[in-house]
């Protein structure tokens, strides 16, 4: 990671000194341990302030729309996915786009972190290997890299950038097949089951829209949670409406969603979101054959219609 | 404790009247259900009003009628969005809510003895009409100096209170000033933005005061004018129109600096507004 | 006098047969304040809850009143929450947040009927901070671990109990109800020890700060500072002290309600006029609105800040925006603007 995050910052000065590019975006050291932020560079001698660790959570692509200047990004698998979405989209040009690519291993989940401090703050951590020390009033505690992981980067097939201009540090090795056990686990349960399990989650949602402006993919000049002419949904926090919103979001998501789980980790409330994006991402992938973001040169899901695709809510086949 | 601001005053809705040629502005006079209603709402010109369409939703518009004017109020309201709309279809008979009234208003009281100049474009002039009917009422022209009103619209089809603007023009104790923006066929009047006509009638600054409310752009152009005119900031009086909900000052948007929209204006001078950003 | 630990379930349901009681519940990885049934839901385990109190006197959505209307007129029924409610375990910063939220509530012209009548049939008894999180700033911000503004009743942690000391004549009353033994000579020296000993190591530098937002509306550090917001509620809905709302109808037809609900000045429509003009219309005049708020209009009209440094906004930002950071760009190290 130490030689990687020398790279980026090499990388960087060198973009701006030649003005290849007026801007990098990355990550800064965060305020908190195991956080890193997302930070802007448009200095060459700023560039010593970029990092890269295992709190690199952002998608940094949710800062590409809409840019006029030339923009570096520091990109990880999933932000690379982002960004083919974007690109798709024709919300980022890319003659002002220049991607770094980082491999990455895994982001650190603090929400899990906290699990494990059974309520104490956590003071100061540090990532050794495939271990991480944890420091709190009541001592230290070491737990494995591994099991403190998003879920999201456990199951993540595109550790390595699927698009870059320069690519750094050495590829990951490919995970194990993503079998959408979380999905399949959920769906299993009866359709009582699963209401009482989303009612329960979704009555501690704040409605902050963390999930929403996290998600570099929600770009709608309005959102139809802000329409007024029809109100779609109320504005008022209940469970029902809660439910509706994030229905609605992951209805708008499908097969645009990378999967990169930027919503779930967004979430101030550590609401499971990614259950229902992903139960979209394996619908679309198992019904379509296609993977959002993956292939600049593959037609969208929704961009293309053919007389074979599966139709099951349509016609019981 | 105080009655509750947030409940609305039923009002019948009375007159549903387009008021503009391109039917975007109507004006709707409410009336109060019992004397009782009326007393509970003492106003001032340039206060306004949350008015609510049950079912809908409530927004703030200023009160274009004076005090001078019993039994009922006026308001002039664009359609632009939920409770404008709903507004417009409403049906005369229809129950409606209002409450306030709401804000600051004009100071009459400090204008006394004093020459006023009325300065308005488009369809902000609602609150000035209030001012200059109230004004114009017998119990205060004595107060008062000359009386100037300079009113313009894009075309004529576009001035409020056509009607009255056509009295106004007979009485000798107002000096009317009516533009459009470009000759029309049919228009006798004079043409011309507001600050190109202000500066043709160039009014005194001379123990005066101006009221100045219309689209940015107009004030923006109007202001230097005003300035070569002599009127010093302390002179110049305005009124905004941040978006509200509360109208109390609690609900934190309208706020331009520390001051609340709301509760602390509509009306600034343009001397109190020099000390605050220009976020408005 | 003094709650001894094993006694505190017996405690809360002596208060229970008077008062809705709220304490902060543990719910998942965190705790909330939430109202309780029985004394054994509270759970004063954490530093501070997940979601500020703020919401038991100002809900996140609140019904304001109810209509129906007719051809003749129209009935409006206010709803209005007088019952008597006790905040059990309130923390010091957000007990001050009320203070300043009474403020906003009970301005020099209006007084908003809900919160108010909340406010005075409540009564705060407040828990001291033995051991403060990292992300607090309190000291930096008029408050502080055991600082006692805005309570009733403060309750010091001192292991095998909680010493309590009433404040005002609203935590006499509560206090006097319970029958609690008084506290020894020693659980008094206990408390003092415990209240000298709490450290908050998280300092932030405010010497300067109002004259440099006084004269700082048009500095170049807005157009930094902002970058990386994503523009969405989670700092101002978790802070003690925010307290923009909403008005909207409920409603079918003509019969419904008026509610309001929490709404943010990190929103784009917050500030949209009907005729498309925004006063704020980017990230930059959002994140200026949200500082000057707290920092300088706040303390023009009401000489306080309305930051209690409580670190949630820190803690729960999705991007990691500290608030901390902020006030010290703009106390104008150069060298950060670009972090």
């Amino acid at each position: 990671m130490q030689e990687l995050a020398a790279a980026i910052r090499e990388t960087a000065r060198k973009l701006l000194e030649e003005k290849t590019v007026d801007l990098v975006i990355g990550f800064a050291s965060g305020s908190l341990p195991l956080r890193s932020t997302p930070c802007f560079i448009r200095k060459p001698e700023d560039a010593a302030k970029l990092v890269f660790d295992a709190g690199c959570e952002n998608n940094l692509a949710n800062y590409l729309r809409q840019r006029d200047e030339k923009v570096a990004v520091v990109a990880k698998g999933c932000d690379t996915r982002a960004i083919v979405v974007l690109l798709q989209e024709n919300q980022i040009k890319r003659d002002n786009l220049y991607i770094i690519g980082v491999p990455c291993q895994g982001m650190i989940d603090r929400v899990k972190i906290d699990a494990l401090l059974d309520g104490k703050d956590l003071l100061a951590a540090e990532v050794q290997g495939e271990a991480v020390t944890l420091k709190t009033a009541a001592g230290e505690k070491q737990v494995a890299l591994v099991d403190v992981l998003h879920d999201t980067c456990k199951t993540c097939q595109y550790g390595n950038p699927v698009i870059y201009d320069v690519l750094l540090g050495e590829p990951v090795k490919p995970r194990q097949a993503d079998d959408f056990a979380d999905v399949k686990a959920f769906e299993a349960l009866s359709p009582a089951e699963r209401k009482a399990r989303l009612t329960e989650e979704f009555s501690k949602c704040i409605r902050c829209y963390a999930c929403r402006n996290a998600c570099p993919m929600c770009y709608c000049s309005e959102c139809f949670v802000d329409c007024s002419t029809p109100i779609w949904i109320k504005k008022s926090v209940d469970p029902a409406d809660n439910m509706m919103f994030q229905a609605v979001r992951v209805f708008h998501l499908a097969g645009r969603c990378a999967d990169c789980g930027a919503c779930d980790r967004a979430c101030p409330m550590g609401l499971n979101l990614r259950t229902m994006t992903r139960k979209l991402v394996m619908d679309v992938k198992e019904l379509f054959g296609y993977e959002a973001g993956v292939n600049l040169d593959a037609k969208p899901a929704l961009s293309e219609f053919a007389f074979d695709d599966p139709q099951p809510f349509l016609v019981k086949e | 404790m105080q009655r509750n601001p947030y409940l609305p005053l039923p009002m019948k809705l009375v007159k549903n009247f387009t008021e503009t040629s391109d039917k975007l502005i109507h004006t709707f006079t409410l009336q109060f259900l019992s004397e009782e209603d009326e007393k509970s709402f003492p106003y001032m010109p340039g206060q306004f009003a949350e008015v609510c369409v049950f079912g809908k939703g409530e927004a703030p518009f200023g009160i274009a009628s004076s005090p001078t004017e019993p039994g009922f109020l006026k308001f002039s309201v664009a359609k632009v969005g939920v409770v404008s709309t709903a507004l417009h279809l409403m049906e005369e008979g229809t129950i409606v809510g209002v409450r306030g009234p709401l804000g600051n208003y004009y100071p009459v009281e400090q204008m006394k003895g004093k020459n006023i100049v009325i300065i308005g474009g488009g369809f902000a002039f609602t609150t000035l009409r209030a001012l200059a009917t109230y004004i114009l009422d017998p119990k205060h022209r004595g107060d008062y100096g000359n009386l100037m009103v300079i009113y313009g619209a894009r075309n004529p089809g576009l001035l409020l209170y056509k009607d009255e603007l056509a009295e106004w023009e007979k009485r000798s104790d107002i000096d009317l000033v009516c533009t459009i923006d470009r000759p029309v066929e049919g228009w006798t009047g004079r043409t011309g933005f507001i600050p190109a006509v202000t500066k043709e009638v160039s009014p005194s600054s001379e123990n005066a005061v101006a009221i100045v409310c219309g689209p940015p752009v107009m004030i923006k152009f109007t202001l230097p004018v005003l300035e070569e005119c002599g009127f010093k900031p302390e002179q110049i009086i305005m009124s905004l129109e941040n978006r509200m909900k509360c109208g109390i000052g609690m609900c934190g948007r309208c706020n331009v600096g520390n001051k609340y929209v709301c509760k602390d204006g509509p009306v600034f001078t343009k001397a109190e507004l020099n000390q605050l950003p220009n976020e408005y | 006098m003094i709650i001894k630990k094993s006694e505190l379930n017996a405690v809360l349901d002596k208060l229970l047969a008077g008062y809705q009681v709220y304490a902060p519940v543990k719910e998942g990885n965190y705790a909330v304040f939430k109202q309780i049934a029985n004394g054994g839901q509270a759970y004063l385990g954490y530093s501070n809850s997940k979601i500020p109190p703020k919401g038991i006197l100002f809900p996140q959505s609140e019904k304001l009143y109810s209509y129906s209307v007719t051809a003749e007129g129209a009935r409006v029924e206010e709803h209005i929450d007088g019952s008597k409610k006790v905040v059990f375990g309130i923390r010091p910063c957000d007990a001050k947040s009320i203070t300043l939220l009474d403020f906003v509530f009970n301005n020099d012209k209006y007084t908003d009927p809900y919160y108010m009548t909340r406010r005075n049939n409540t009564v705060l008894v407040g828990l001291g901070c033995n051991q403060p999180a990292p992300t607090c700033f309190c000291t930096s911000m008029q408050s502080g671990p055991f600082a006692s503004e805005g309570m009733d009743v403060m309750l010091v942690d001192i292991g095998e109990g909680y010493v309590a000391q009433a404040l005002t004549d609203k935590g006499k009353e509560l206090l006097a109800g319970l029958g609690l033994p008084e506290a020894s000579a020693d659980d008094q020296k206990a408390a003092e020890d415990v209240k000298a000993a709490a450290v908050v190591s998280c300092q932030v530098n405010t010497e300067g700060l109002k004259a440099k937002l006084d004269a700082g509306f048009d500095d170049p550090v807005w157009n930094r500072i902002y970058e990386k917001c994503l523009g969405c509620a989670a700092c101002t809905y978790l802070c003690p002290t925010c307290h923009c709302f909403d008005i909207v109808d409920d409603a079918v037809d003509c019969n419904g309600c008026r509610v309001r609900n929490w709404d943010a000045c990190m929103f784009p429509l917050f500030t949209l006029h009907g005729s498309g003009h925004n006063p704020r219309p980017s990230g930059k005049e959002r994140w200026r609105q949200r500082v000057m708020h707290k920092f300088k209009y706040f303390v023009d009209n009401f000489n306080a800040t309305a930051c209690v440094g409580c670190g949630r906004c820190i803690k729960n930002c999705p991007v990691n925006l500290d608030i901390r950071e902020v006030l010290a760009d703009i106390l104008g190290s150069e060298a950060r603007l670009d972090k």
